[in-house]
């Protein structure tokens, strides 16, 4: 059944001319269609990439997210709206059905206009939290735009992100010279207990978040400061829907594309003087690629396991096994690069694993590289089966930040021994004492009878006491 | 007298002939009539499988029929006790699926092809047509009457105690089990009569068949040794015996070792050494008798004396000493159980959690076995007149039987036999005396004369040595033809009675497969509630086929063998911890329960609950046996007491405790119940309470189907939230709930070290 489906989700996106690993259809809610013209270049990349670019306007009654149950979009786009609602339309628990339908959302904030309470509460739900009055301003006195925004300082020159661990993907790395303007933007403090988060783009140490509206000199409590401050984040949901929050909508607009910025002297009082072209296309071409599934996107192409044990043609993926059987397991992985798949490599100091588990893992093994076709690598261990019978899963279990979730799991049954499968008694040397011990008696038996048979009756005397004797 | 047209056939070799025809078709028409009145629920129901443990028989009879019989013995279940799988092949008796296994290709082989089914569902009535035939031999072992074979037989035919087991559709181990007892004994009572080795490895065989039909083979691993023990005692030692016991143990032993589940248990459990020490003393006996012939008579005794102590003394203290290291396994809980009917409720609830394994009620023994019981102890006391070896069996057999079914209902089941032997002694007995129309000649009026004037008579001489007046008489007896005719009348009136009374619990008591129930309409036609399989077929039907159930364990092998589903627990309850684990699942907060289902892939959840229809066997009357066995393993996290209220009441209503109303039990019983109802009308029709109007809520699984009447209704468990949120937050904001906005909190906040 799923090789069926994986031959159909491939056919289909044979047609639909490789712009996302999940398809092309692209719902960009926009209030006044007249603003599109300010992002312009932006969605103009986006079309260049194969996107589908359909426009509405949050409060017209055509914008529906499902059609007769199914998922009419593959992605959407939420440009900031001025209103403070986003109508019935696009409820928080629509999105939400949304993300579970497999759909992508990218959400642009400003700081310009309150945040829709729809938004807010959506937000919540995935434990990202937006500053109180839905309204705040991410500044920062070190790192800001000397050019836009002496004054104000809202204009944030964030430098490209480093990797979130060693251990994980970047995709934001760039060139890792370039800056990304961040003007006017509403940050986000991330809850700790969900994994599904991860910042993108953080603030840099010295930025922080307060009300513009407060009219106060000097702010008592911010929001959040510095890096606990995520100006980009994402959310990858189990599905591996992917939702993003970008703080700033107006780093997608044409000025900021191609806006020239002079960073502010930074802590160490060093200002530079050259004025530089910002990142902020490429950033957003990556954080909309990565959205969208265009990168970090991971298939599990063929899965196969068998015996181990010498067979030269041996069965593929049988159903069961036996206890302490040797066997193989193979899996093949490819990732995809904005338009074609490539081959899966981890990250530096990361590996794949396999779990060998039934209740709990009887086998955690790290899979190594056994051969690589131009779309896929294909990863491979062979282990002994543990001393232990019931339902194991072969299950590969890798759940990385900004990687697809891939959770495979194949379930196999254990059995113990056959009758006819243990070593015969006269292999066991332990047992060729009892073995003599039974040859012995039979011997005995044997001889027992044929002494009986071959002696002589006596007959029997009579004595004086009448007794009889022999 | 008159001849009759009749009389050749009734004299001489035509008679015996004639006799022998009749006795014959007596026996026939004996098992047909105890295979037809096994088959009430065929004739109200269906040809369908009744109860728990048929259900999982019939599937293994299906799995050998269709794999042949090595896959069968290798077999091993990957959809019980999931994940852990159960080595089926190896922890089950075949004997049962095998005879139905070898029917079924018998008839294949005479061409006539019959559905298994319907070979499992008549197996017990065909052999307890068997059964009355070897209950007909073994009664002629024992007594000389000709009717008293016929008697017993026919007892053994209609006894309730027996047919309670042996109805059409209970496909269980008893039903050929009881046949392979009445017949192993019968075998062994035979081979002590003649002494003879065939004999005795007739009977090892038939040991051998029953051991690989019935975990109860035990009684006779005990009763066998115990009858030679009590003959030793009475000093009936006898090369006949000895040649019969150890033929019988030396080859039953081997036989019995041969079925995997059994293995090495004959050498190495406490049940079994009974027979290993008789065995032993049965070898120094012999060599005893052997020094006696030998060794003059006054050194012997001091001899024996010693030689005895020495014995006793190494084999005890070697059986304590093998028992403490561990070679030979102690006494299990189920064996103390059998001691002290409160053991096994303290020590382990899985076993006090059986109906079944519940002490008898004194009602039960004339409900099951009528007048039988009240013979019984005449026709043991009748074997004590002619106290020969096979006597003494019945006698040490009356008095084991009678103990244990005491102790355990279903050990009812053991007892039949030897009461049905032992009431028709009795009746034969009466019958032989009482039919007998005849009266004596009186001997002449001389011997009359005679005795009137005192002087001495022959019969006189006995008389006075009896002393009794009565006695006195020439001939003693009652000899009128109303006296005899009044007995033999009220004895058949009896007899009648007892064949109504059979007819009449058999029909009303167990002929019901419970897993259709029937109820009456007012109008007095019969109404079928058939939940339960309307359940298992919409499990069968609409689940994926590897979908894991989780279920209280009684339910497990009928979700086995008619929704075809792997099931976390089943009625072979040989993991307790398992059973433990659902318990816990079942009794906790949901919270708790969710992990759990996780970790054992549990997909659905199934309940059943009988407050709408008022049937009391549902999951909230066997809640506490839940809770006490999962308290058995995690006493900190489950505790008893915290589902009873102050007052120490078990309620389901507004006074349920907390803990009771937050377990998924409940949750899951009493979920969207009250929509039904009216408001405040909200009832429990099991328990008789009014229950609150507003229902439990339930985050980690989600209804999916419940049945007509609402018996069964089955919980899908829900996956772990797409968001990453948890389920309870998840299921509050699928209803509507807006999160509330986390409020400040006093204190340093928390930050996000990633």
């Amino acid at each position: 059944m799923r090789w069926i489906l994986s031959f159909l989700l491939l056919g289909l996106l044979a047609v639909v001319q490789a712009a996302s690993a999940s398809g092309n259809k692209l719902l960009v809610v926009i209030e006044e269609l007249a603003e599109k013209s300010k992002y312009s270049k932006y969605l103009g990349d986006l079309e260049a990439r194969g996107f589908k670019l359909t426009y509405e306007s949050p409060k017209s009654d055509k914008v529906a997210l499902f059609e007769l149950g199914e998922r009419a979009y593959d992605h959407l786009l939420i440009l900031p709206p001025k209103s403070k609602g986003l109508g019935p339309q696009l409820t928080p628990k629509i999105l939400l059905d949304f993300i579970n339908a497999g759909g992508n959302i990218l959400l642009t904030l400003s700081s310009s206009h309150p945040t829709p309470s729809a938004l807010v509460s959506l937000l919540l739900e995935l434990d990202i939290h937006l500053p109180s009055d839905r309204t705040g301003l991410v500044v920062d006195h070190f790192n800001y735009d000397t050019i836009s925004a002496a004054e104000k300082h809202d204009v944030v020159l964030v430098p490209r992100p480093d990797a979130l661990r060693s251990d994980v993907k970047n995709f934001f790395a760039g060139d890792g010279k370039d800056v990304i303007a961040f003007p006017k933007g509403v940050g986000q403090t991330l809850g700790n207990t969900s994994p599904l988060l991860t910042p993108i783009l953080r603030a840099p140490r010295t930025a922080y978040s307060y009300n513009p509206k407060e009219e106060v000199e000097g702010v008592d409590d911010p929001f959040a400061v510095g890096q606990q401050l995520s100006l980009v984040t994402a959310m990858q949901a189990r599905n591996s829907a992917r939702f993003t929050v970008i703080g700033a909508s107006e780093m997608l607009e044409n000025a900021w594309f191609d806006a020239k910025v002079k960073p502010s002297a930074g802590l160490t009082g060093a200002a530079s003087d050259k004025a530089a072209k910002t990142a902020n296309q490429a950033f957003a071409k990556e954080v909309t690629g990565w959205t969208f599934n265009e990168i970090g996107v991971l298939k599990v192409g063929k899965i196969e396991h068998h015996l181990d044990e010498g067979e030269t043609e041996p069965v593929i993926n049988p159903k069961i096994y036996r206890v302490k059987n040797d066997v193989k397991y193979f899996i093949e992985l490819s990732e995809y690069q904005w338009d074609k798949w490539v081959p899966f490599q981890p990250a530096e100091g990361d590996n794949v694993q396999l779990e060998f588990s039934m209740l709990s893992p009887f086998h955690r093994l790290p899979l190594t590289l056994s051969s690589t076709t131009p779309t896929s690598t294909i990863w491979t261990t062979s282990f002994k089966i543990p001393d232990q019978h019931g339902i194991f899963n072969f299950k590969v279990n890798h759940k990385r930040p900004l990687l697809s979730n891939i959770e495979e799991k194949n379930t196999v049954t254990v059995r113990h021994f056959a009758h006819d499968e243990w070593p015969r008694s006269w292999a066991i040397t332990g047992a060729w004492p009892w073995m003599a011990g039974i040859a012995v008696t039979v011997a005995g038996w044997v001889g027992f009878v044929a002494l009986w048979l071959w002696s002589k009756p006596v007959p029997l005397k009579l004595t004086n006491s009448g007794k009889k004797v022999v | 007298m008159a001849e009759t047209v009749a009389d050749p056939f009734f004299k001489g070799n035509t008679g015996r002939n004639t006799r022998g025809i009749l006795r014959l078709s007596i026996l026939v028409l004996i098992a047909a009539a105890a295979i037809a009145s096994r088959l009430f629920s065929v004739i109200r129901f269906e040809s369908i499988i009744h109860e728990f443990d048929p259900w999982f028989n019939f599937r293994a009879t299906k799995y050998l029929v269709s794999n042949g019989f090595y896959d069968f013995w290798d077999w091993f279940d990957d959809r019980t006790w999931h994940p852990l799988g159960r080595v089926t092949g190896g922890t089950l008796y075949p004997g049962l699926m095998v005879t139905s296994g070898a029917i079924y290709h018998a008839l294949r082989a005479l061409t006539i092809p019959v559905d298994i089914r319907n070979i499992c569902v008549l197996l017990a009535p065909g052999f307890s047509g068997l059964t009355a035939f070897a209950t007909y031999l073994f009664t002629n072992e024992m007594s000389t009457s000709p009717s008293a074979g016929l008697l017993a037989a026919a007892f053994m035919g209609i006894a309730p105690g027996y047919i309670s087991r042996s109805v059409a559709g209970s496909y269980d181990n008893e039903a050929i089990a009881i046949f392979l007892l009445v017949f192993t004994f019968y075998l062994w009572i035979k081979a002590v009569k003649l002494g003879s080795a065939m004999w005795g490895a007739l009977c090892a065989l038939f040991y051998g068949y029953m051991v690989s039909a019935w975990g109860g083979y035990v009684f006779i691993t005990n009763l066998i040794p115990l009858h030679v023990f009590v003959l030793v005692c009475m000093g009936r030692f006898s090369p006949r015996l000895y040649v019969s016991y150890c033929t019988w143990y030396a080859l039953g032993t081997l036989a019995s070792m041969q079925i995997p589940f059994v293995g090495f248990l004959p050498i190495r459990s406490s049940e079994h050494m009974s027979a290993l020490g008789v065995f032993g003393l049965l070898q120094l006996v012999g060599f005893v008798e052997f020094v006696r012939s030998g060794v003059p008579s006054k050194q012997f005794g001091t001899l024996l004396r010693g030689f005895v102590l020495l014995v006793f003394g190494i084999s005890f203290g070697g059986l304590v000493l093998l028992t403490v290291s561990g070679v030979i396994a102690p006494w299990t809980g189920r064996f103390y159980s059998l001691w002290d009917t409160g053991y096994a409720k303290i020590h382990i609830p899985i076993i006090a959690s059986v109906s079944e394994h519940q002490p008898t009620a004194w009602p039960a023994y004339f409900f099951d076995l009528n007048l039988l019981i009240w013979l019984f102890p005449a026709g043991v006391y009748l074997c004590f007149q002619k106290l020969a070896d096979e006597q003494v069996f019945v006698v040490v057999y009356s008095i084991l039987a009678s103990y244990f079914s005491g102790v355990m209902v279903r050990l009812m089941l053991t007892l039949t036999p030897i009461v049905c032997v032992a009431a028709a002694l009795a009746v034969s007995s009466l019958l032989d005396t009482y039919l007998l129309l005849k009266s004596p000649e009186y001997p002449g009026d001389s011997a009359t004369e005679a005795g009137s004037n005192g002087t001495p008579a022959p019969s006189k001489k006995a008389a006075k040595q009896d002393g009794l007046r009565s006695m006195r008489q020439p001939l003693v007896g009652i000899y009128t033809t109303f006296s005899k005719m009044s007995v033999v009348s009220a004895l058949t009136s009896y007899l009648l009675i007892f064949v109504l009374h059979c007819t009449w619990v058999t029909s009303n008591a167990y002929s019901s497969p419970s897993v259709v129930l029937a109820s009456r309409m007012p109008d007095g036609s019969q109404h079928i509630i058939d939940d339960y399989r309307e359940a298992y077929q919409w499990l069968r039907q609409n689940t994926a086929e590897d979908a894991k159930i989780m279920s209280w364990w009684d339910y497990g092998y009928q979700i086995g063998g008619m929704a075809d589903r792997p099931t976390l627990v089943d009625n072979n309850t040989w993991n307790n911890t398992h059973i433990a684990t659902v318990g816990k699942a079942m009794s906790s907060r949901e919270e708790v329960s969710y992990p759990i289902m996780r970790q054992h892939e549990v997909d659905y959840v199934l309940v059943v609950f009988g407050g709408l229809l008022g049937y009391s066997g549902d999951d909230i009357n066997k809640f506490l046996w839940m809770v006490r066995i999962a308290e058995g393993i995690w006493p900190d996290e489950v505790k008893e007491r915290d589902f009873f209220t102050d007052r120490g009441e078990y309620r389901v209503d507004e006074g349920a405790t907390e803990t009771m109303k937050n377990s998924l039990m409940y949750k899951m019983s009493y979920y969207n119940y009250c929509t039904l109802f009216p408001p405040g009308q909200c009832q429990d029709r099991v328990r008789g309470v009014k229950l609150p109007d507003v229902g439990p809520t339930l985050n980690t699984v989600e209804e999916a189907f419940t049945s007509e009447n609402w018996i069964i209704r089955i919980f899908k468990v829900k996956d772990l939230d797409n968001a990453g949120r948890d389920l309870a937050s998840a299921a509050s904001f699928e209803r509507g709930n807006k999160k509330k906005k986390t409020i400040k909190k006093r204190g340093p906040k928390v930050l996000r070290v990633e």
